[in-house]
């Protein structure tokens, strides 16, 4: 009986094994056409919304808004981009592949001023020199506002420098605080630590928004309201609990044998962390490095709250205002360019660290 | 090189004892395996010599100076961990020169002396590579080169081998023992494989729950185990342990019988090596249940009275099927006496056993 089944395996057995391989073919594919129409459909408005914003602020006149310039754009740009990036997997080799893509940027840049050249201007980026860029505005502008009437602008680079300060110092502090006690947390026991970490998970879920007010008395007590290292710290006590536990994640998958190691090999405890274990953690730092300082620099609700001198604006509240005051017949290409600016710090800090960011979502948070 | 000293060495971890009280003196220039089963306080006495844990008791002596509190990072010791532990964000040479970094060698030695560590263990052309980028075996020997380079008075290897595939670790296991001849440097091995011990160290320490069984050659532990615990742990195929008993001069075990003289009546564990053994046509009746090819011997188990017993026979031939009634003989001169309550080998030397009869 045996004999007679092994038999009529394969012939039965093997069109039954095609099948199956088939259907899981057909499943894949499936799903990656899926996956890439899911990414598509979620990612384009936002795409489209960013660009729009970057044609605006080169674009735009006052009081009107359109779409003359986007949709024109994307017509040359999307297909220039799709060259360039089917170039980059044609090409030979390296330089080609850069001669190549020098020539399809020079026709598009070409192209693209050929064509739309004459509706584009800097008008909007005039904010970058000029702190009175209002005075264009001047006849729009209610007269009844305060203390942010149109004179009242600070240089964009005083607010510039200011969010510097508040989302850099604020960086600073969170890590090496968030480095030295996640470390702790991670290596050793003590009365409360399992507490101590659960009750960092649920500080972190609370709207910390829902501090304003207490926070603000507190500021005005310790004379520390309208200061930006006011508002600094305010940040990192609230950055901090969560930066501690992504850390102690961290630490916890470097083995404790590396660091016995290091030290049977003649290390003192100091020398073992910064030369043996830190290295070990550096994108667990980066990923925290990134995330405070656009925290800090995306701030707006307590800056709102706690600072009030213009001299004292750091780049949301300069956003902020700057969208107020052309309320009235609004300079969309100011607008723009402003947060085009505003924007661009960030863009330039996740670019850098994407890299580091990604290996963070593969390896894990651990708790 | 150092002579290494246990002085009733005690540690705790909060209330657990891990080891109660322990006594050794190590060689200089010695090899020694610690061998136990898992859980046993290995790693944890490995870690008092390294200076990575602090005894709660009890002196440490290196040379006869008490090393107790002296720092992990002064006490000169070379350890190889059972992960490895290589520094993953260095290359193979900068793992092998990281001891040399706080030893203030200069430059040209340094660098001197990485290459001949790195050519002692065979992985001078992996120095650029990192330690993800070798295999178990290549990490294995780095971790040994990284040990040696800066001329450890003691190198401790923890479970070195246990990643390693079967030829693999063959090899490693001459190297390594090969290494430690040419270089005469104390040695302490931590394994839970027997054959590693008895193939590499020139002693044996057995230990069981924190405390030595007992410790010896190779030889001493397999033919003269001091306590059944010993006996059970050091052997594969391992030992059958019966039941018998003793009173007015003979011992009975099963059906068997065999006179024997200078022991008390009272109950006793009867230790037999299963190349002790052989079928034959006196003894204890046994059917066989399982044959078990080992290439140049065949392991037998067979179903007595008595419980299962192991038999050995060399040969490759299969000379007893499945199901076949048979009966086990055993030779007294080879027989190992337990007390039962305490579980400690009596000594040949106060009993005798009637050598000339086959137990029957
Ligand atoms: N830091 C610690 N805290 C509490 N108990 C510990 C600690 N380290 C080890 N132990 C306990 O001490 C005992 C001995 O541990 P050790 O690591 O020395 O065993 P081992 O003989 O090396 O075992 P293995 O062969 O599995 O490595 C174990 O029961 C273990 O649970
Ligand atoms: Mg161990």
């Amino acid at each position: 009986m045996a004999a007679t089944t092994m038999n009529s395996m394969p012939s039965t057995g093997q069109s039954h094994w095609d099948r199956l391989a088939a259907r899981a073919r057909m499943q894949r594919r499936f799903s990656d056409v899926a996956l890439y129409a899911f990414l598509i459909v979620v990612s384009l408005p936002i795409i489209v919304t960013y660009f729009w914003l970057l044609t605006l602020s080169f674009s735009a006149g006052r009081g009107e808004i359109n779409t003359d310039v986007l949709w024109p754009s994307l017509f040359i740009l999307t297909p220039a981009l799709v060259a360039l990036w089917i170039w980059g997997a044609v090409a030979k080799d390296r330089r080609q592949a850069f001669i190549g893509w020098g020539l399809i940027l020079a026709g598009t840049i070409i192209l693209y001023f050929s064509l739309l050249g004459d509706q584009l201007h800097l008008e909007g980026y005039r904010f970058l020199v000029d702190p009175d860029f209002n005075r264009l505005n001047e006849s729009v502008v209610a007269g009844d506002k305060l203390s942010y009437s149109a004179t009242a602008f600070p240089s964009v680079w005083v607010a510039f420098r200011n969010s510097l300060f508040v989302a850099g110092a604020q960086t600073v502090i969170v890590c090496t605080v968030a480095s030295l006690a996640g470390y702790y947390i991670s290596r050793f026991q003590f009365p409360l630590r399992n507490s101590m970490l659960r009750a960092m998970l649920v500080l972190h879920a609370f709207p910390t928004y829902t501090l304003v007010v207490p926070l603000f008395i507190i500021l005005w007590y310790v004379g520390l309201l309208d200061s930006l290292v006011g508002v600094m710290l305010v940040l990192v006590g609230i950055e901090l609990p969560f930066a501690v536990f992504i850390m102690k994640g961290f630490y916890d998958a470097v083995p404790w044998e590396v660091e016995m190691s290091a030290l049977a090999d003649g290390a003192t405890r100091m020398q073992t962390y910064v030369r043996v274990v830190l290295p070990q953690v550096t994108n667990g730092l980066i990923a925290v490095t990134v995330f405070s300082f656009i925290r800090g620099w995306e701030e707006y609700i307590f800056m709102v709250t706690f600072l009030i001198k213009n001299t004292n604006w750091t780049m949301s509240l300069y956003m902020f205002f700057v969208t107020e005051e052309n309320s009235l017949g609004i300079d969309f290409a100011l607008v723009s360019a402003v947060a085009v600016f505003y924007v661009i710090p960030s863009l330039i800090m996740y670019t850098v660290a994407q890299k580091y960011l990604m290996q963070m979502s593969v390896s894990g948070v651990k708790g | 090189m150092a002579r290494i000293e246990f002085k009733n060495i005690e540690k705790r971890f909060d209330d657990v004892v891990v080891i109660p009280g322990m006594d050794l003196v190590i060689n200089d220039g010695e090899f020694v395996a610690l061998l136990g089963p898992s859980g046993c306080g290995k790693s944890t006495s490995l870690f008092m010599l390294a200076g990575i844990y602090l005894p709660s008791g009890g002196d440490l002596l290196f040379d006869e100076h008490r090393v107790n509190e002296v720092e992990a990072r002064d006490r000169n010791v070379g350890i190889v961990f059972q992960s490895y532990a290589l520094y993953p964000h260095m290359t193979v040479r900068d793992n092998i020169r990281f001891p040399l970094r706080f030893k203030k060698v200069p430059d040209a030695e340094a660098k001197r002396r990485v290459r001949e560590a790195a050519e002692l263990v065979q992985v001078a052309e992996l120095m650029n590579r990192r330690p993800s980028q070798l295999s178990g075996g290549q990490q294995q020997r780095v971790a040994l080169a990284r040990a040696l380079v800066k001329d450890p008075q003691l190198l401790l290897l923890d479970e070195p081998l246990s990643n390693l595939d079967a030829t693999l670790r063959l090899t490693m296991r001459t190297e390594i023992k090969a290494l430690q001849e040419r270089l005469g440097v104390t040695t302490i091995l931590v394994t839970h494989d027997q054959l590693e011990a008895t193939t590499m160290a020139d002693r044996i320490i057995c230990m069981r729950e924190g405390e030595i069984e007992q410790i010896g050659s190779p030889d001493d532990l397999y033919l003269r185990p001091e306590t059944l615990f010993v006996a059970g742990f050091i052997g594969s195929p391992p030992i059958n342990i019966l039941h018998g008993q003793v009173d007015s001069e003979k011992l009975r075990v099963g059906e068997a019988v065999a006179p024997l003289v200078g022991v008390g009546n009272g109950p006793f564990s009867i230790g037999l090596r299963p190349e002790h053994l052989e079928f034959g046509d006196s003894g204890v009746p046994a059917r066989v249940i399982q044959t078990e090819p080992m290439g140049r011997e065949i392991l037998y188990v067979a179903e007595s009275p008595l419980g299962l017993i192991r038999v050995l026979e060399s040969g490759s031939q299969v000379n007893h099927r499945i199901g076949e009634e048979t009966r086990i003989a055993f030779d007294p001169s080879n027989t190992l006496l337990f007390e039962e309550a305490t579980g400690r080998r009596l000594d040949g030397a106060h009993f005798h056993l009637n050598t000339t009869a086959r137990a029957a």
